[in-house]
C-alpha cells in the first residue's frame, strides 16, 4: 500500500502529468493512421524516452499505448478504416453511424468506452495480476488451437446473409495467412518464386487493402465523401455526450461483459486486441434483443470493441510483468524498455521495485483517464476535417496516407502493391457477397490455429492417434465445448429463421428483418 | 449498373480457382509445413463445392449491383495502380504530387469544369498535404521513403 501511495505521488507531479497527457496524444494521432500500429507507435517513440528516467519513460510508453489502440477507433468510425488491428469490430457499427450522421456519438462512445475499458484492466492489473498469470501459462499449443476455433465461430455473426461465404471468406483468410515461412517447419509456402512473399502477406496489408480501398473506389465511383454533411448534432456536442453516457452506464451488461471478454483474452499470450474486440463484438450481438441491428450502426458494437480493446492494453500485462511473457506485440516493446531499466519480470517487480511498477500500472489508469478530454476534442476535431473535406481532397489523402502506411510497415514497395491488389479483389468479392470482415478474422487466427495445431500433433507424435492429443487436457475440453456451444448459439438463429419457426414465432419481427438483410446485402 | 450474374456459383468458383492456385504447384514441402494448408484447402473445395451445388439448386442473389460509374470504378483503379508504379519509377515525392493533382482533378469535375484559376489554387493546398506528411514519415518516423529508380 506505501508503494503504491508513494507511486502516486510520483505521478501527480507536473511533470508527471505533461508526460502522460503528450504521449495518449502522440499515442492517438499515430494511432489514427491507417498502418501505424500501436506497436509502431512505441518504437517510434521510444527513442524519446532514453533521457527520460525509468519511471517518466515506462509511464509514457503505457500512456502512448493506451492512446493508440483508442487512436484506432477514429478512423475506423469516420473513414471504414480501422486505425490498428484492434479496431476491425469498431468498424462494423461505428461507420454506419457516422454514415447515418452520427459519427460524434459513436466516437463519443468509443471514448466513453475505452475511458471504462482502460480503467477497468489497470484495476485488474492491480489487484488480481498473480493469480491471472497463473492461468497464462495454462494455455499450451492444443488449448490456443481450441481458442482460434472459438474465434473462428465468430464467421458466422460476421457473414452477412450466407454462412456458405461467411466461411469461404474465413478459409481464404486462413490459406492467405499460410504464405510464406511455415511458423513451425520453417519452409517457404506458396510464394511463386518471389523471394519478397517470404514474410507472407502481413494482417496491416490485407487489413488495409481489404477495408480501405473498396471503399475508396466505392466513394471515387460514386463522387461522394466519406460522411454526409449533417453537421449539426442533437443538442450539441455535450448532448451527443451525455446521451451516450446515459446509454452506455444505465444499460452497463455490455460494457462489464465487454471488459471481463477483453480481460480473459489479454492474459492469453499472442492472441492480442484484435481478438479481443472481436470475441467482444460478437458477444454483444448474441447476448443483444436485436442482433439484426448490429452492423447497421448499432452503438453497443462499438462500445463492446472498443471497452475490450484498451481493457486488453493493460490486462496483456499481466503476463509480462509476471512471467516476462508479452501478452500482445506492442508488449515486447515495453519488455525491453523494462529489461532496459534493469527491471526483470517476476513478483520482484512488485516488491523490490514496487514503486517503479505501480507507477507504470497507475500511470496507464492516468493515461485512460486523459483519454476523456483528449479524445473528445480530437474527435470533434477529425471529425469536422472529414466532414468538411471535399471528397475530391479527402479522396486522394485517405490514398497517400495508405500507401504511406502500408509502406512503413515493412519498408515494402511489394506489400504497396499487394494492398492495392487485395483492396481492388476486395471490392469485386463484396459483390458477389464474400466481405471483408471474415477473410481478416480468417488471417488473424489461421496463425494462432496452425501454431497450435501443428505444435500439438508435434507433441503427441508417438501418440497411437496424434490428434487426441487436441482433446487431452481438461481445460482443451472444456474450450471444446465452449466451441460446440458457440457454434450452437450462432448458427441456431439461422436455423430457426430459414426453417420457418422464426416467422411462426413472430411474423412482424423477422419480416422486418429480411428486409434489412437484403438491403445489407447491397454492396 | 446491374450485372447479372450467379453469386453463388460466382463465389464457388472463385474458392476453387483459389484452392486450385495453391494446391496444382504444391513444391516437396515437409508434413509439418503442409499439413494445415493442405487441410485447409480440402475444406474450401468441399465448402466451394457446395455453393455450386446451391447455385443450381436454391441460388441466392442473382444480380450485384455496382454503384455509381463503372468507368469512374476503373479509372479510379488504374489510377491506384498506375500512382504505385510510379513511385517507383519517379520516387514517392514527385510521383504522388502527379497522382494526387491528376486524382483530385477527376474527381472534382464529376461536379463541375474545373477551371484553370481553381486548379492553381489547389497547387499550395496538395504541397502543404504532400509536405507533412513527407516530412513526418521521413523526419519524424524516420521511414526512407522510395526515390525512384529513374534518378538513381
Amino acid at each position: 500500500m506505501e508503494m503504491l501511495v508513494e507511486a502516486l505521488m510520483s505521478i501527480l507531479t507536473f511533470k508527471g502529468l505533461i508526460t502522460i497527457l503528450v504521449g495518449v496524444t502522440a499515442g492517438l494521432f499515430i494511432g489514427a493512421l491507417p498502418g501505424l500500429t500501436a506497436t509502431m507507435a512505441l518504437a517510434v517513440l521510444l527513442p524519446f524516452t532514453f533521457t527520460m528516467d525509468a519511471l517518466q519513460g515506462l509511464m509514457a510508453l503505457g500512456a502512448v499505448y493506451m492512446g493508440a489502440i483508442y487512436g484506432g477507433a477514429f478512423t475506423a468510425i469516420l473513414i471504414n478504416t480501422p486505425g490498428t488491428p484492434s479496431s476491425i469490430a469498431t468498424c462494423f457499427d461505428g461507420y454506419p453511424m457516422a454514415r447515418q450522421g452520427r459519427a460524434y456519438e459513436a466516437l463519443a462512445a468509443a471514448t466513453i468506452a475505452s475511458v471504462v475499458g482502460g480503467i477497468v484492466g489497470v484495476s485488474f492489473l492491480l489487484l488480481l495480476a498473480p493469480p491471472l498469470a497463473r492461468l497464462a501459462v495454462v494455455f499450451g499449443p492444443a488449448e490456443m488451437f481450441w481458442v482460434a476455433m472459438l474465434g473462428l465461430t465468430l464467421v458466422a455473426s460476421l457473414s452477412s446473409g450466407s454462412l456458405l461465404k461467411g466461411l469461404m471468406g474465413g478459409c481464404i483468410g486462413i490459406l492467405l495467412s499460410t504464405i510464406g515461412v511455415s511458423p513451425i517447419g520453417g519452409e517457404t509456402r506458396f510464394i511463386y518464386g518471389i523471394p519478397a512473399l517470404q514474410g507472407g502477406i502481413t494482417l496491416i496489408v490485407a487489413l488495409i487493402g481489404l477495408f480501405v480501398v473498396p471503399e475508396v473506389l466505392s466513394m471515387a465511383a460514386q463522387g461522394r465523401g466519406a460522411l454526409p454533411e449533417s453537421g449539426k448534432l442533437e443538442g450539441g456536442v455535450g448532448g451527443a455526450i451525455r446521451k451516450m453516457g446515459r446509454h452506455i452506464f444505465l444499460k452497463p451488461v455490455n460494457l462489464i461483459r465487454s471488459c471481463i471478454i477483453g480481460q480473459i483474452i489479454a492474459i492469453i499470450p499472442g492472441a492480442g486486441g484484435n481478438v479481443t474486440s472481436l470475441v467482444a463484438y460478437n458477444e454483444a450481438k448474441r447476448f443483444s434483443g436485436k442482433p439484426e441491428s448490429f452492423g447497421k450502426g448499432n452503438v453497443d458494437g462499438v462500445v463492446a470493441s472498443e471497452s475490450s480493446n484498451n481493457v486488453m492494453v493493460a490486462g496483456s500485462m499481466v503476463p509480462l510483468l509476471t512471467l516476462g511473457i508479452p501478452g500482445a506485440p506492442p508488449d515486447a516493446i515495453i519488455l525491453g524498455v523494462l529489461l532496459m531499466h534493469g527491471l526483470r519480470p517476476g513478483l520482484d517487480l512488485f516488491t523490490e521495485t514496487g514503486v517503479l511498477t505501480n507507477g507504470f500500472i497507475l500511470s496507464m489508469g492516468f493515461a485512460a483517464l486523459f483519454l476523456l478530454p483528449v479524445g473528445l476534442l480530437g474527435g470533434r476535431l477529425i471529425h469536422r476535417v472529414v466532414v468538411k473535406t471535399p471528397y475530391y481532397f479527402l479522396l486522394p489523402s485517405i490514398t497517400m496516407v495508405t500507401i504511406l502506411g502500408t509502406y512503413a510497415l515493412r519498408n515494402s514497395f511489394l506489400d504497396v502493391g499487394l494492398m492495392l491488389l487485395l483492396g481492388t479483389l476486395g471490392y469485386f468479392l463484396r459483390l458477389i457477397g464474400l466481405y471483408a470482415a471474415p477473410i481478416v478474422l480468417g488471417m488473424i487466427l489461421g496463425i494462432i490455429a496452425e501454431k497450435g495445431y501443428v505444435q500439438t500433433m508435434l507433441i503427441s507424435i508417438a501418440d497411437p492417434i496424434p490428434w487426441l492429443g487436441l482433446v487431452e487436457n481438461p481445460l482443451s475440453k472444456v474450450l471444446v465445448v465452449l466451441v460446440v456451444l458457440s457454434a450452437a448459439t450462432s448458427l441456431l438463429p439461422a436455423w430457426l429463421e430459414r426453417s420457418g419457426r422464426m416467422a411462426k414465432a413472430n411474423p412482424d419481427k423477422t419480416g422486418s428483418d429480411k428486409g434489412s438483410r437484403e438491403e445489407e446485402s447491397k454492396p | 449498373m446491374i450485372v447479372r450474374l450467379n453469386t453463388d456459383l460466382a463465389a464457388g468458383i472463385l474458392g476453387l480457382a483459389f484452392a486450385a492456385i495453391l494446391w496444382l504447384p504444391r513444391e516437396e514441402l515437409g508434413r509439418l509445413s503442409i499439413i494445415f494448408p493442405r487441410a485447409m484447402i480440402i475444406i474450401t473445395v468441399l465448402l466451394a463445392l457446395t455453393l455450386v451445388i446451391k447455385a443450381f439448386v436454391k441460388p441466392a442473389e442473382r444480380q450485384v449491383e455496382i454503384e455509381g460509374s463503372p468507368l469512374r470504378l476503373i479509372i479510379a483503379i488504374a489510377v491506384l495502380f498506375a500512382w504505385w508504379y510510379a513511385i517507383g519509377i519517379l520516387g514517392f515525392l514527385l510521383a504522388t504530387a502527379i497522382a494526387f493533382f491528376g486524382f483530385t482533378w477527376f474527381l472534382a469535375r464529376i461536379e463541375t469544369p474545373v477551371s484553370a484559376r481553381r486548379l492553381a489554387m489547389w497547387v499550395p493546398i496538395m504541397a502543404l498535404l504532400i509536405g507533412v506528411f513527407y516530412l513526418a514519415f521521413t523526419e519524424i518516423l524516420s521511414v526512407r521513403l522510395p526515390t525512384g529508380s529513374l534518378w538513381s
